[in-house]
């Protein structure tokens, strides 16, 4: 927990995964300008980075305050198809039938947000009420989310929005994405309420144990549904840049984010058993996943072993926080014996 | 007088530069009862996993009738008669008792193939041998009661020729009938010429049961003394190395109000206890005991919003409330410290800061709802020093903390919450003597200062020195009231509760 | 007193759920139950049911294993492949290769899991995409179609027990993948019922720092499951090939979740230790029945996913709300 402070002169970091990230951001950053400078630091290479960060990047919040928890959001993917299609449906139809693009967009966002919720509330019933494991309940329920997105469109992908929105994920402002800046947006949001609130406190207390915050007179229903409901509508959001970008939506758009936004989570420092975690960490996490893939890209390697390359960075980063662990207990050890102050 | 069975000669042991034991020997005879006792961090359960053959020492020897100890596993110990029961019992929830009880047979054996009739018969004997017949075979674990998965786990200790059976803190979890229970047991495996091998903290059942008493103090032994030689007082002298003065708690009639702090009227929970009625003064620290199984904590958790009784009232300062969750009665001001510090209590690995304030977040909170970092920070800080919990840093995580540390963080975490009824359910189990007092006094302080101090406890002794009222419980009925602790003696409530169990009036 | 334990096993309902939607199928559509579609389903559905046993395994240790699909596509590929490049026409040669492969890749999810204890969904997730970038980057992409399939592995798929007559002189009968299935079945519930590797795995999934302090062994166990999973996989994986004519790369990937969902709804428990081979293959039977026959009724296949969704969805409710329900008589009867 904590944010990441740092000053220019001495970078001092509070948790010393993100100081690793860190330093690994940096190498990569400097191996792949040096290595082909023209092709990674070209306009187009960073802008298409940041083009394709942000719809990832409210993927990665979400599953990132799910597992916290402790827990675990398989549908994601899902609820953003089905918040898109249904969007999508509002923004192509509209044009049909002579609404104005403002309230088109208007409504369409509107909606979004009121699905994602309502997909949220379902995914925190099961899980706070009725005690479902949450990688059951959301395994059940991103086939239910997906399965009404292909029932609505019968698999065919909707297409054709009014211009307007197509500013969301297409244009910049002041040379910066716009896309780019709601992300950086809900990011900030996201990490005030992770260090700064009742709600994203308990959160990381109900992570820990959900008997002890019980017996701590945590309301552990209440942050579950919250919690929830907050990963539903990050990733409603998240579909809204989507659709916006591409100027289109197709059910099954995106299933790769998942194990992606898994990866970028664990990498940023999460623990898989719940209890910490940070968004300055998830967003160095991100900054490596898309900066390896875009020198994967320039490289010219073909998707598959991008495939296996994540596959393989997850294990290697669990491996490592493994080892890493190992070595801490060791150190507390000492500690606890002889009270001794270990600096890291 | 028999040879002996187990020699531990001057076995040291290191981890990591920390020494958990140092130059340690112990004689244990053919079936003779031994204790072995000592405060947290004393190095009790070391030893027992350097004899259990779980770890290897750095030097001396064990020695287990006459022949030396050379290889280091587990399964080396074993077939010399050694069998470990640990606190956790190591019990198979979702196999059945058959099973359970005949696995080390089924590991010993080295066949690949099992055989169910011989588990079967296995298991079968192995009850009958402690005439413990009636526990289903076909039973899964997990729904047996905790004293009879504690007989499942002697019997499974007996089916490997057991000749040295070592028990780690049995008697914790267990009401006083199943203690004597389990005692007969260990008695009739004495008589076998079986020896026993037990860890406890509980000095009245050590006195009961044991021949001889080692004493580990920091990883030495401090002696070893036949138990006839001890008494109560002489043996936590020469468990802390100080002479404790117990004083008992006199309750200050000032403070005494028309309107009682907390009052308790008629409450019920079927199965778990009836027609409670009690009142709390402030100022009074009220002791709750008797057996476990008797209802004490199950009280508590309602008055705390846990476990919601099914009639009943509770008022406080003259005032109906309603009590449905925890965070109700914090509102109205009541604290809980749960029995189970580890887990029910803390967050192992969160930092002490923050399982401190989690039960004042709203005190940092401003107008837009968010905290108040530096506050949060000064809150942590004030409150590690007030209780002084000895750490460096209290943003180290609490499971770097002694156990009686890290009660005092649990203490602190209720006491930011400013209650006004603070409940104690076993505040010093687990705890080393010295911390013990020091926690006695803290809460004896508390009382004075006009909070309302319920005490549940099992030792009679602990309830009798800090409360000066005391109720007594059986089987979830208040069975008696003593208005002043310091007309009674704890022989007398032993009396008085054992009396009632035996008795078999039920509730 | 018999038939009183039979309602409390979770399996005697799912039994009945499973019996009253083939009623209303046949009702619907009398197709449905009759001997010759019944060994059809058999047929389609074995493959799906192989793999759900070896997820049943790993869900008893305690684990979950999402490759399981990937393993098997793997196996089927390369296995297809060598055959093609060889020219060796045998399918006990496919059955072979695919097996060593399955069992391979599973060694490397237990290593994974073993030493370095690592949760065993995450680290699946990753082997998976690990395994199947590998498989396309460096095997291929190249769909195999059946004309150049060996014909060993395309006459496979016509063996057939218990051949019935149809009055107009062609027959029909049960299938061998059926066969393979309940010998793959009988073998499991003879290693988890009479071996001690099997009652291990019963244990680690039950209590596993227990079964480290009585003497098992985890690791070789934890090894055991997902070897053996493995092997499972890569057999499914040339059963799946013989079923299809096809081999894709591409393929069966994205299908393990429905396949834990059937393992999870036929009563085994998440956290491991307990459940049954009789509920697993129920489970799957379900969702089986579910995926092949809305058809049937009438709803064409974009219903599939959100009905199987819905099923889950439910499934779940159910069990876990009863969970809760007896969790608190269970504590208000024993007073704890």
């Amino acid at each position: 927990m904590g944010s990441a402070v740092f000053s220019l002169k001495r970078l001092k970091f509070k948790n010393p995964k993100n100081k690793v990230l860190f330093i690994i951001m940096i190498s990569i950053v400097l191996v792949m300008s040096i290595a082909m400078p023209s092709k990674f630091l070209s306009g187009i290479n960073i802008q298409s980075m940041a083009s394709q960060f942000p719809e990832f990047g409210f993927l990665a919040l979400a599953m990132m305050l799910a597992m916290i928890t402790g827990g675990i959001d398989l549908s994601v993917v899902s609820i953003a198809n089905l918040t898109g299609v249904i969007a999508a449906m509002i923004l192509s139809g509209s044009l049909d039938n002579g609404m104005p693009d403002g309230t088109a967009i208007f409504l369409a966002i509107v909606v979004i947000i009121a699905i994602s919720t309502l997909c949220g509330l379902m995914n925190g019933a099961l899980i706070a009420f009725i005690g479902v494991p949450p990688i059951l309940a959301t395994l059940g329920t991103q086939g239910l989310f997906m399965g009404i997105a292909i029932v609505l469109t019968k698999g065919h992908s909707i297409s054709g929005f009014p211009e307007q929105f197509m500013v969301i994920g297409n244009n910049n402002f002041l040379g910066i994405p716009i896309s780019f800046i709601l992300f950086i947006f809900a990011a900030f949001l996201v990490s005030t309420l992770l260090t700064r609130t009742k709600q994203g406190f308990s959160m990381f207390m109900v992570g820990s144990s959900p008997v002890v915050s019980r017996f701590s007179g945590v309301n552990n229903t209440k942050v579950l549904i919250i919690t929830y409901m907050t990963t539903a509508i990050l990733a409603g959001l998240a579909s809204v840049i989507m659709i916006s970008r591409v100027n289109s939506m197709r059910p099954g758009y995106g299933t790769v984010y998942l194990l992606q936004a898994i990866l970028v989570v664990v990498l940023g420092g999460v623990d898989p058993d719940g209890g910490f975690g940070n968004v300055p960490g998830l967003i160095m996490g991100i900054f490596i996943l898309q900066l390896t893939q875009s020198g994967l890209n320039i490289l010219a390697f073909s998707p598959f072993f991008k495939k296996f390359m994540w596959g393989f960075a997850l294990l290697l980063v669990m491996v490592l926080n493994h080892l890493l662990q190992k070595r801490n207990d060791k150190k507390k050890i000492l500690q606890k014996k002889n009270n001794i102050v270990v600096t890291e | 007088m028999s040879e002996a069975f187990l020699e531990v000669k001057n076995i040291s042991k290191s981890f990591v530069g920390v020494t958990a034991l140092e130059d340690v020997s112990l004689t244990i005879r053919k079936g003779e009862i031994h204790c072995l006792i000592g405060e947290n961090g004393s190095g009790k359960s070391t030893l027992i996993k350097i004899i259990g053959g779980v770890y290897r020492a750095d030097s001396g020897t064990i020695t287990i009738e006459g022949k030396e100890l050379y290889k280091v596993q587990a399964i080396e110990s074993i077939r010399s008669g050694v069998q470990i029961i640990y606190q956790d019992l190591s019990l198979f929830p979702n196999l059945t008792v058959a099973e359970n009880i005949s696995i080390n047979q089924m590991l010993e054996s080295n066949q690949q193939k099992v055989n169910w009739k011989q588990i079967r018969e296995t298991s079968k004997k192995a009850l009958e041998e402690i005439g413990e017949s009636n526990i289903p075979l076909d039973e899964r674990v997990e729904n047996l009661s905790m004293a009879n998965k504690q007989i499942i786990a002697i019997s499974r200790a007996l089916t490997q020729n057991a000749k040295l059976i070592i028990m780690d803190e049995p008697t914790s979890a267990i009401t006083k009938e199943e203690v004597d229970h389990l005692f007969s047991i260990i008695l009739k495996l004495k008589k076998r010429g079986l020896s026993i091998l037990f860890v406890s903290h509980k000095l009245s059942e050590v006195f009961e049961i044991s021949e001889n008493i080692t004493i580990l103090r920091d990883g030495k032994k401090v002696g070893q003394y036949p138990t006839a030689d001890l008494d109560h007082d002489k043996l936590i002298y020469i468990m802390t190395g100080c002479k404790l003065e117990f004083s008992p708690y006199i309750y200050n009639k000032k403070l005494r109000q028309e309107k009682p702090l907390l009052e308790v009227l008629s409450m019920s929970k079927i199965n778990q206890f009836s027609d409670i009625n009690f009142t709390l003064q402030k100022g009074e620290i009220l002791g709750i005991t008797g057996l476990i199984g008797s209802g004490r904590t199950e009280i508590a958790q309602a008055l705390f919003g846990l476990n919601r009784p099914d009639s009943g009232e509770i008022w406080m300062n003259g005032e109906l409330t309603d009590i449905k969750n925890p965070e109700d009665a914090i509102n109205n001001g009541i604290a809980l410290l749960p029995e189970d510090r580890l887990n029910q209590g803390l967050f192992d690995f969160q930092s002490i800061s923050d399982n401190i304030i989690v039960t004042i977040l709203k005190k940092f909170l401003n107008k837009m709802g968010l905290m108040n970092s530096a506050k949060r920070r000064k809150a942590g800080n004030d409150w590690v020093e007030k209780l002084k919990i000895k750490t460096p840093n209290s943003f180290n995580p609490v499971n770097s903390l002694s156990g009686g540390n890290q009660q005092r963080v649990v203490l602190a975490k209720w006491l930011a919450t400013s209650p006004k009824v603070f409940i104690l359910d076993g505040p010093t189990i687990g705890i080393d003597i010295g911390s013990k007092h020091t926690i006695h006094n803290i809460i004896r302080k508390l009382a004075e200062e006009g909070m309302g101090i319920i005490m549940i406890s099992d030792e009679i002794q602990e309830i009798l020195d800090n409360c000066n009222r005391v109720i007594l419980m059986s089987k979830g009925r208040i069975i008696k009231e003593i208005k002043d602790s310091r007309t009674t003696n704890s022989d007398e409530l032993f009396e008085i509760i054992t009396k009632d169990t035996a008795a078999g009036v039920n509730a | 007193m018999k038939i009183k334990q039979l309602f409390s096993h979770n399996e005697t309902y799912l039994m009945m759920i499973v019996i009253v939607f083939s009623l209303v199928l046949t009702i619907i559509n009398p197709v449905f139950f009759t001997l010759e579609n019944m060994f059809d389903l058999l047929r389609s559905s074995s493959g799906t049911a192989i793999l759900a046993v070896g997820v049943f395994l790993v869900l008893l240790s305690g684990g979950i294993d999402v490759s399981c699909t990937t393993i098997a596509i793997a196996g089927q590929y390369i296995s297809v492949n060598v055959l093609i490049a060889s020219g060796i026409d045998s399918i006990g040669l496919a059955f072979l290769i695919s097996i060593l492969i399955g069992v391979s890749l599973g060694a490397v999810n237990a290593y994974l899991i073993s030493t370095f204890n690592l949760p065993t969904l995450i680290t699946t997730l990753g082997t998976s995409s690990l395994f199947h970038g590998l498989l396309l980057e460096f095997v291929g992409t190249k769909a195999v179609n059946v004309g150049d399939l060996p014909e060993s592995i395309k006459a496979f798929a016509k063996v057939q027990i218990l051949n019935i007559n149809r009055p107009d002189g062609t027959s029909y009968g049960l299938s061998i993948f059926f066969v393979i299935l309940v010998a793959i079945v009988l073998v499991t519930w003879i290693i988890l019922k009479y071996t001690m590797i099997g009652r291990g795995i019963y244990a680690i999934g039950g209590n596993r720092e227990a079964a480290k302090r009585t003497g098992y062994n985890v690791k070789k166990i934890q090894f055991f499951v997902y070897c053996y999973a493995g092997l499972i996989a890569g057999v499914m994986g040339v059963l799946h090939l013989s079923l299809i004519r096809y081999s894709n790369p591409t393929y069966l990937v994205g299908k393990e979740l429905n396949i834990i969902a059937a393992v999870v709804l036929g009563g085994t428990k998440i956290s491991g230790g307990s459940g049954t081979l009789t509920g697993t293959l129920i489970g799957v039977a379900l969702i089986t029945i579910l995926e092949k026959n809305l058809i049937l009724i009438g709803l064409s296949s974009y219903w599939q996913k959100f009905f199987i969704g819905l099923i889950i969805v439910l499934g779940v409710t159910i069990t876990y709300a009863q969970n809760k329900i007896s969790t608190r008589r269970n504590l208000a009867m024993r007073g704890a």
